[in-house]
């Protein structure tokens, strides 16, 4: 099916060109061709089962850790593609970090979880962590609240701090993008809040992707949104453009509420 | 762009749903009554069990969890009572004292208590690492189609009878160790001075190492499944997120499955523990059954509590001797006794831990 | 920031994890390649012990082995003794053992499930699963052969009921418990007594599982060695009087593989494979009948 795009005006800090995608033989993301802005925030939106999630974690590989689902054609940072790449895995993820529907802080205290990432990539010294550790939780509105316990387990926090824990984990190794699938789905409407705030600062010095079935979140936080349908990409442009005069009569009956 | 229709709307020729079985008849209610009226009831069956029969079913399975009891604090009882010869004579010195000598009837439990906990320590020193290593093959590496025949692999070494390891052990095994561990061995640490004593002895392969061994091979099945069982049910969200870190497959187990899992593995690992101190054919086979505690040598022929019993128990006379044997008996109980209720502990301990802690 | 400025510092943090990187794949790749020799050595092991114990038992494979009797060294002659001893024990101890585990496996799931009595007996239950089986050997002769003077067939029964019945209280108690509430439910619903909901609902339910149970408890004590060797003893005739000591495989092996006879160590081997072959096999079912059941 033709996409609908209008182009955006930033560079695109994500190239998606004609990219397939499988579990098995179900053909999941038929020719997807996106361009995500840096510096901005892009919304994946759709009805359940449409592939956001699976678009999303094509672009940080993560689907190579299931041998029966696999990717074809092009997903390219900075100028190369991040499916053939000669380099690792392992660097290619460093440099886009995810934060996934339910927080998951590792089962150590809020200091090493932030501390792991960091150490995997880089030697620092105690004073040099200590002081890239406040700069994650600032970064991720949590510095205040959790100051006093940062070896305390990360367990113990709420579920609205765990999850700008995992932000803040992600951060700190200074990724360039930022993926966050459905971050807000297990929170209550006050910690979604806080974390839509973050969301429009973190975007000054990342670009962010986040996938989302809330529409007004979308309407809210994104600048670009993406519009899709059963592994096809229906149409991409401005959010205010896409939901006050969308071009496709999907993507309005999708926006009005008319199913999913 | 033409408006299509949403997939699955029904559209308004449609009939409501035609798969509903259409009876050709209307319900005639007055005839089912009129049936109803004439057909005999089912006759009522008698018989009911009373609450009778409850109380009896209730009793009998209640007797049997009394029955466990009973058999516990039994085996407790009778082990104090046959040992207690021997307990009234040495008392706590019996645990020290490496004399045993049925002709003078003088007994001293050292060499089998030593025997017991070396032979144990050297099978976790080897079952562990491996054991790990089977876990996160099985997790991580292997294949999909691999995964179920490996795995039933390990668990049918489990099930082989200890009797089979004993004596592959003692006449397949043994010589083989002998020829091209033990020997080798030998010449390569000959006048080192504490390694030299620690493999100095006839190397005909059996001794401490050898029984060792061969338990690590025995106890490896049950700490391996226990390991991978506790391994497979780390939520997949959690090693994605050290994945999306960019960490590598070794990064992701040790330091993030491993903690998240760390009860189940200690738990697994008593249990091999346990095994291993419990084992009696492997190591009889294996150990060369001397009362001897000459020198720290693991290649000298030695003896565990087990062996022991199962070589002199049959034989021995009523008196001190068989007292005397009871009573390491009662040491390996209690050995046993107390790694289990540790391991219990432990895990108590390690969950509440892990819980809130703001 | 500027561009430059912000491209600068992006390159500079790819060197720095780049060079760590070395160092982390190296670890990676040793850790993986360790593990794959685990699970080598593990596989390993088990191909060469069932190779020896086939290779080995097979040639000493004969019609006289079930035939025969043990004979005394240097001389021919089979296991038939044993193998008739241990396969009277072996149904003896199962028939006495299954039920005292099943009834201990019910209370423990439907009657009592949280009370005191039921943790006590799981923790008790822990203690007899894990304990040493030479230590049930002591118990049963200081109660039966020391009362009654003479070792029996019958205190080698006993001995491997008291191995059965902790295996079958775990798995019995486990299987019940996976039977969902919904179905007992619906049995007292219709007024069923308590008992009868059950033997004739729960207990069905968790039929497959718990018969299970039983058959890895027979295939562990079929290969029990030391609660026989001063229970049962040994016998080096024919007896069917479980009175008296009777010969069972894993004692004749025992006797036969410590000694330098070679024939007695030919015949060791022909009643290892037996047993593994037995073994084995009782293991698979258990694993066939679950698969189709559960």
């Amino acid at each position: 099916m033709p996409t609908t795009t209008a182009q955006p005006s930033s560079p695109a800090k994500l190239s998606v060109k004609d990219l397939n995608f499988y579990y098995g033989k179900f053909h999941a993301l038929k020719g997807i061709n996106l361009e995500i802005p840096e510096n901005k925030v892009t919304a994946f939106i759709g009805p359940s089962g449409c592939g956001k999630s699976t678009l999303l974690r094509t672009f940080n590989r993560m689907f190579e850790l299931y041998p029966e689902q696999r990717a074809e054609g092009q997903i390219v940072l900075d100028g190369e593609n991040l499916l053939t790449s000669k380099q690792d895995v392992a660097l290619v993820r460093a440099k886009i970090g995810m934060v996934f529907q339910k927080p998951t802080p590792f089962p150590m205290s809020i200091y090493d979880n932030i501390a792991f990432g960091v150490r995997l990539f880089e030697n620092l010294g105690s004073s040099e962590m200590d002081d890239r550790i406040e700069w994650a939780l600032k970064k991720a509105a949590l510095w205040t609240e959790v100051r006093d316990k940062l070896h305390q387990s990360g367990s113990g926090l709420s579920g609205g701090q765990q999850q700008r824990l995992c932000i803040a984990r992600g951060i700190a190794i200074k990724p360039e993008v930022l993926l966050l699938d459905e971050p807000c789905s297990a929170l209550d409407p006050i910690s979604t809040a806080k974390i839509e705030e973050l969301i429009a600062e973190l975007k000054s010095e990342y670009t962010v992707v986040i996938v989302t079935h809330n529409m007004q979140q979308a309407a809210r936080c994104s600048d670009y949104t993406a519009y899709m349908y059963l592994g096809d990409l229906i149409e991409f442009g401005a959010t205010e453009q896409m939901f006050f005069k969308p071009q496709r009569k999907e993507t309005e009956d999708y926006i009005t509420g008319r199913f999913g | 762009m033409s408006s299509t229709p949403l997939a699955g709307a029904p559209s308004p020729e449609h009939h409501v749903s035609s798969t509903f079985p259409a009876s050709a008849t209307a319900l005639d209610l007055a005839a089912e009554r009129g049936r109803a009226r004439t057909a005999a009831p089912p006759p009522v069956r008698s018989g009911r069990s009373g609450p009778m029969a409850d109380r009896l079913f209730g009793w009998a399975a209640k007797g049997a969890a009394l029955l466990t009891l009973a058999l516990l604090i039994g085996i407790l009882i009778s082990l104090l009572a046959g040992a207690w010869p021997a307990i009234a004579k040495y008392g706590l010195g019996f645990l020290t004292s490496s004399v045993w000598d049925p002709v003078q009837d003088e007994y001293g439990g050292l060499v089998m208590i030593y025997g017991t906990l070396a032979t144990s320590a050297i099978a976790l020193l080897i079952a562990v690492p491996v054991s790990f290593g089977i876990a996160l093959f099985l997790t991580e590496l292997s294949p999909a189609w691999l995964k179920r025949p490996l795995g039933i692999a390990i668990e049918l070494l489990a099930a082989v009878p200890s009797i089979v390891y004993g004596m592959w052990g003692l006449l397949v095994f043994g010589p083989i160790l002998a020829t091209y561990v033990q020997q080798p061995l030998q010449s390569l640490f000959d006048g080192v001075p504490y390694l030299g004593a620690l493999v100095s002895g006839p190397p005909v392969g059996i001794g401490i190492l050898s029984a060792g061994i061969i338990l690590a091979i025995m106890i490896i099945p049950f700490i391996a499944a226990v390991t991978r069982d506790v391994f497979e049910v780390t939520p997949p969200l959690l090693k994605e997120s050290a994945y999306g870190l960019g960490a590598t497959t070794w990064e992701v187990v040790s330091k993030v499955v491993l903690p998240y899992t760390k009860a189940g593995v200690i738990g697994g690992i008593m249990l091999g523990l346990g095994r291993a101190l419990g084992e009696t054919m492997a190591i009889t086979f294996m150990i060369g059954n001397m009362n001897q505690l000459n020198s720290l040598s693991l290649f000298e022929a030695a003896n565990s509590i087990t062996s022991a019993l199962a070589n002199e128990f049959a034989e021995a006379g009523a008196g001190l001797h068989q007292a005397a044997l009871m009573y390491l008996g009662l040491v390996l109980f209690f050995i046993t006794f107390v790694v289990l209720t540790l391991s219990k502990l432990l895990l108590a301990q390690l969950k509440k831990g892990e819980g809130t802690k703001s | 920031m500027t561009t430059s400025e912000r491209l600068l510092q992006a390159n500079a943090l790819a060197r720095t994890r780049q060079s760590k990187f070395a160092a982390r794949n190296r670890l990676n790749k040793i850790a993986l390649t360790l593990s794959l020799a685990a699970m080598a050595f593990g596989v390993f092991w088990l191909l060469w012990i069932l190779f020896e114990t086939v290779r080995l038992g097979v040639g000493g494979l004969a019609l006289s082995i079930f035939t025969e009797m043990t004979p005394p060294p240097n001389e021919m002659g089979g296991i038939a003794n044993a193998i008739f001893g241990s396969f009277v024990m072996v149904t003896l101890a199962t028939f006495v053992g299954t039920p005292i585990g099943v009834m201990a496996g019910i209370y423990l799931a439907e009657y009592d499930v949280k009370g005191w009595l039921a943790s006590v007996t799981r923790f008790v239950n822990d203690i007899l699963l894990s304990a040493p089986s030479i230590v049930i050997g002591l118990f049963v002769y200081a109660v039966v052969v020391a009362r009654f003077k003479s070792f029996s067939g019958l205190a080698g029964a006993l001995a491997l009921a008291l191995i059965v019945i902790p295996v079958v209280i775990r798995t019995t108690e486990n299987m019940l418990q996976l039977v969902p509430p919904a179905l007992r439910e619906a049995a007292y619903a219709l007024g069923t007594p308590k008992w009868k909901v059950i033997l004739s609902i729960t207990l069905r339910a968790a039929r497959a599982g718990v018969v299970t149970g039983v058959l890895l408890a027979v295939a562990r004590i079929a290969g029990e060695t030391a609660p026989l060797l001063f229970t049962a003893l040994n016998n080096q005739f024919w007896t069917s009087s479980i009175t008296e000591p009777m010969a069972s495989l894993p004692v004749t092996i025992f006797k036969f593989a410590m000694s330098p006879y070679e024939n007695w160590q030919q015949l060791a081997w022909a009643g290892v494979f037996l047993i593994t072959a037995a073994v084995l096999a009782l293991n698979i079912l258990a694993r066939v009948l679950t698969r189709n059941k559960l």
